[in-house]
């Protein structure tokens, strides 16, 4: 038989499923991690990835399915489980205490004792010897806040090699990298693998993954869309299983009428970035893209925009008028509206219903009586933005926490439009979006620029940047490195800009 | 929501219903029940009306996912205000103050600023051993910058310091229907001020001046009562005039505004200075006891005659129940007023846009701002909407209670208007709660206070009742959301 000739996976899963409130968000994934091998795992934001990861991690527990370790069902309960069946987990937001040197962090948990108290020299010992492996030249009594992010990473896979690690599953692990720092980690990549360690790796960058990959098995909507093997492994075969359809048809845009410039960014300099001016400018009916890599500015830019952060100097101006942008208030009586990354906390407020999250921004404009409520207005403001935008819920009624992310985009969306802005700056617009309710977000976006409304919006996904915009803006630490128009557009020339080069 | 003011609602009729039938004997005879008697009644509204309003101050900034500790010294403080504004004396209209008394001349040194004395000017003398004299003018001068004043009567002994008051013959004292003094009518007296009565002996009478009537030469003032035959004849007269310290309305209002000042600093330090509110208002609660205790140097604090006119305000009833004239049952008049306060409270929570803005940041600030909310100005509001009502509840109280004292009033207050609010269904981590919920707590709360009076448990039971009963009520408020939150799981896998 077949399967008694394959060498037995060092971590298997089977048809896993999990759900969360309003969504289910693995609905029977399975595949299997040979040993000594990077497996990358790709696919669209709310595909599925984190989930899948958090449970071979012991973060969480599936509702059904199973994971089997050399051939062995496991049940993981907690994190410890999972590490002491060998699998580590790096998440894209790192888990050290940065307060502690290099070696507590190492080996935070599990110290090593004598008489009860913690021996320090060995963990200095054992922590300078895990370093030397990964090739991390510094000593393990620095602290983990003075190191550089790529160093502070290194930590975290030193963290897991001390335990052994034989499946290591890194999340996003170049998202706030320096492409030295990437080229590095690449290395220690290799080593581990040439040393029989499994590497799960999640990444966006497709060009990453086209080059580590010894196989690649890509996500869709909770569900194995495909797996390709080295040498199959091409950009336009991963988006083709990413998206399930042809790329060009899943983007939507539509020629539109530029009007005026309708928001003007003049020598504004932020406070998080004072050494640099920021000057834009986006027309009526234009869609912008503004790309760059995480920690760019890019977020900043548009909070000062919406006066969230109060400029340091420099004119906004807004429909030909400079405005005051000290608050979002200002902001909004402006005509300026900001989609924010954050949409749980930032966005929407989970624990009202979708009614009252529609109305949040425009109560005022139409309370009666110099204050009170006014009910009807609101109902039917609601009814309208649900519909328009088909927020799918049973009622407007529903609390929006219960809502899936790209319902809750959508709520946010609707309490701005019924304000009807001038400029919508949107930030991440689509991040922890299923597929289909990306699709619409972006429909949306071509549908109000196609009504004149200036678009700004910031996105990590190349194949956003690249399918929505007729604009690029691109960020380097807190600095517009460069604009490119749609014939200049490609992941190359973008790429080129985001990481310092003009 | 609804369903947590159901469920406290509950709690309370169960607690009536069981004390009502616990206080009968024999049990089923409702009518011996002690806890249905009127009085019983009348009291536990008062105090659900009292500390009610105080919860429904705290449940604002619980919403905004604050706390406020100082109530309990804000209500303390501001009673103490209240009591010091209203601080009503009565003093002789131009004493004149005397270096020196000399008994071998029949001389008395005094201030030259009183001017001459007429010869036959009566006046009474106070300070010294010689206290309460009443002498008579012979002859007065000024000379050497001093009035000096020569008497008719025969002096003892020497005196230093003391001072004189200018005291009128009585002409008459009728003892009719209504007991009336006649004075001459130079005399300055007005209706409110008291008459002092004297004898030459030393002894003194005072009474309220009730009406008075000019009658040509002669005023008559109508007094409360028959001084005694001793002060029918030869006595005299002075005139304490009455001098409250501001009217009731600019002491009310004083009040009220010395609370939105104090609610507007632990606003503006909590959202200026981004303070946290627990340690803002944990310092207030402290400072404000101290400013009390010092404003009153540590004595009781009261409200002397004006009781009388304000006390109704805070213990009034309005009799809803006769036997005969007497009132069986009333309505205490602060019931009314929580009613009101509960109502506009509600409808500013529900139906306004600041309190769906108060709703919308208290449970998530980020996502109001971002909404373009001012969320530092509602806090603020929050606060001083609590701080008032803070006041208000301690005028209340103070007048309630006729005189308090600064070291012990409203002590933990604050603890007991955060637990109703927090029975009633109020999250300390905001953007939850509603008024009719603070208002059923805050009696759950005195329901259980006046079970342990009425079953004569020891007092000392008393916190360890109420902390156990609210520890139950929030058990199993959250396992009732625990349950709802695991229903809606399962309902969205399956669907």
């Amino acid at each position: 038989m077949v399967t008694t000739s394959l060498p037995t996976p060092r971590l298997e899963v089977r048809d896993i499923t999990k759900s969360f409130p309003g969504v289910k968000a693995l609905k029977g994934v399975s595949l299997r991690v040979m040993p000594g091998e990077v497996f990358s795992v790709v696919g669209e934001n709310g595909a599925g990835k984190s989930t899948l990861m958090k449970i071979l991690a012991g973060v969480q527990s599936q509702d059904g399915g199973q994971i089997l370790v050399d051939g062995q069902e496991k049940r993981f309960g907690s994190v410890s489980d999972a590490m002491s069946n060998g699998i580590a987990i790096i998440h894209q937001e790192l888990n050290l205490a940065d307060n502690l040197e290099i070696g507590a962090n190492i080996f935070l948990g599990r110290e090593p004792r004598t008489l009860g108290l913690i021996n320090n020299n060995r963990i200095n010992q054992d922590a300078e010897k895990l370093l030397d492996r990964i090739g991390l030249k510094v000593s393990p009594r620095m602290l983990v806040k003075e190191l550089t992010v790529g160093q502070q990473q290194m930590v975290e896979i030193a963290k897991a090699l001390s335990i052994n690690a034989r499946v290591l599953i890194m999340d996003e692990p170049t998202s706030s990298l320096s492409a030295g720092e990437s080229a590095k980690l690449f290395q220690v990549i290799r080593d581990l693998r040439a040393a029989g360690v499994s590497i799960v790796y999640i990444s966006h960058r497709l060009a990453e993954v086209q080059d580590l990959s010894d196989r690649v098995t890509v996500l869709r909507d909770g569900e194995n869309a495909g797996e390709l093997v080295r040498g199959e492994v091409t950009h336009d075969s991963l988006v083709r299983l990413m998206v399930g359809r042809d790329i060009s048809r899943f983007f939507v845009r539509n020629p539109h009428k530029k009007g005026d410039v309708a928001i003007e960014v003049k020598n504004v300099v932020t406070a998080t970035w004072p050494k640099h001016r920021l000057n834009l400018n986006v027309r009526a009916g234009e869609i912008v893209g503004v790309a760059g890599l995480v920690g760019a500015g890019r977020t900043e830019m548009l909070r000062t925009l919406f006066g969230v952060d109060a400029p340091v100097s420099g004119v906004i101006e807004v429909g030909g008028k400079p405005v005051d942008l000290k608050s979002p208030q200002q902001a909004i009586a402006a005509g300026v509206a900001l989609v924010p990354e954050d949409r749980k906390q930032q966005g929407v407020v989970l624990d009202m219903v979708i009614r009252q999250n529609i109305g949040l921004a425009s109560l005022h404009q139409h309370s009666r009586l110099g204050g009170f409520l006014n009910f009807a207005v609101e109902k039917q403001q609601s009814a309208e933005m649900s519909q328009r935008l088909r927020v799918k819920a049973p009622h407007d009624q529903y609390r929006v926490g219960n809502l899936s992310g790209g319902n809750q985009q959508k709520v946010v969306l609707g309490k701005w439009l019924a304000l009807k802005p001038r400029v919508l700056l949107l930030d991440e617009p689509t991040r922890g979006i299923d597929v289909g309710a990306k699709q619409e977000i972006y429909q949306l976006m071509d549908e109000l620029a196609g009504q004149g409304i200036a678009v700004l919006f910031v996105s990590s996904e190349m194949e956003e940047i690249i399918g929505m915009s007729d604009r690029v803006i691109v960020m380097h630490e807190g600095r517009i490195t460069g604009e490119l128009t749609r014939e200049q557009l490609s992941e190359e020339s973008v790429m080129h800009l985001a990481t310092g080069h003009n | 929501m609804k369903g947590k003011i159901l469920g406290i609602f509950g709690v309370l009729v169960v607690l009536c219903t069981c004390l009502a039938f616990a206080t009968s004997d024999p049990w089923w005879n409702l009518g011996t029940s002690k806890f249905l008697q009127p009085g019983n009644i009348q009291n536990l509204l008062n105090r659900l009306s009292l500390f009610g309003i105080l919860g429904i101050g705290v449940a604002f900034v619980i919403i905004t996912s604050g706390i406020d500790l100082s109530i309990g010294s804000s209500v303390c403080l501001c009673g103490v205000l209240l009591s010091i504004l209203l601080k009503v004396d009565y003093q002789p209209l131009e004493p004149i103050s005397v270096s020196q008394i000399v008994a071998a001349e029949k001389m008395i040194i005094a201030d030259a600023a009183a001017g001459e004395l007429r010869p036959g000017t009566t006046f009474r003398y106070t300070g010294g051993v010689g206290s309460g004299l009443v002498l008579t003018t012979e002859s007065s001068a000024i000379s050497d910058g001093a009035l000096r004043i020569r008497i008719k009567e025969n002096l003892t002994r020497n005196e230093k310091d003391g001072r004189l008051v200018v005291a009128s013959p009585v002409t008459r004292i009728e003892t009719g229907d209504s007991v009336v003094a006649e004075v001459s009518s130079d005399l300055n007296v007005n209706v409110g001020d008291q008459l002092q009565l004297v004898k030459a002996d030393g002894a003194v009478t005072t009474q309220k001046v009730s009406s008075v009537e000019t009658a040509g030469t002669v005023k008559r003032l109508t007094l409360a009562r028959d001084p005694g035959e001793k002060y029918r004849a030869d006595a005299f007269a002075i005139v304490l005039q009455r001098h409250q310290r501001t009217s009731i309305p600019v002491a009310i209002l004083i009040v009220l505004l010395v609370a939105t000042v104090l609610g507007l600093v632990h606003g503006l330090l909590v959202t200026k200075v981004k303070l946290q509110p627990f340690v803002v208002t944990l310092c207030a609660l402290l400072i404000y006891r101290g400013v009390s205790r010092w404003l009153t140097n540590d004595n009781p604090a009261g409200f002397g005659e004006l009781q009388e006119v304000l006390g109704p305000v805070a213990s009034g009833r309005v009799g809803l129940l006769f036997r005969g004239q007497e009132m069986v049952f009333g309505i205490p008049i602060p019931f009314f007023l929580l009613t009101a306060i509960g109502v506009v409270a509600s409808v500013f929570l529900g139906r306004t846009i600041w309190g769906r803005y108060l709703l919308a940041l208290g449970r998530s600030e980020e996502a109001a701002r971002f909404s373009g909310i001012n969320t530092g100005r509602i806090t603020l509001m929050a606060y001083v909407i609590c701080t008032v009502l803070a006041a208000l509840g301690g005028m209340l109280f103070a007048l309630d209670s006729t005189s308090v004292s600064p070291s012990s009033f409203g002590n933990s207050y604050e603890l007991y208007a955060i637990a109703a609010a927090v029975l009633g269904g109020c999250s300390l981590r905001g953007g939850e709660g509603s008024i009719l919920g603070v208002v059923i707590g805050t009696a759950v709360m005195q329901v259980l206070n006046n079970l342990i009076t009425l079953l004569k448990l020891p007092q000392q039971h008393e916190t360890t009742i109420i902390g156990a009963v609210i520890l139950i009520g929030v058990i199993a408020d959250e396992i009732v959301r625990r349950t709802a939150a695991r229903r809606r799981l399962k309902q969205s896998i399956s669907g």
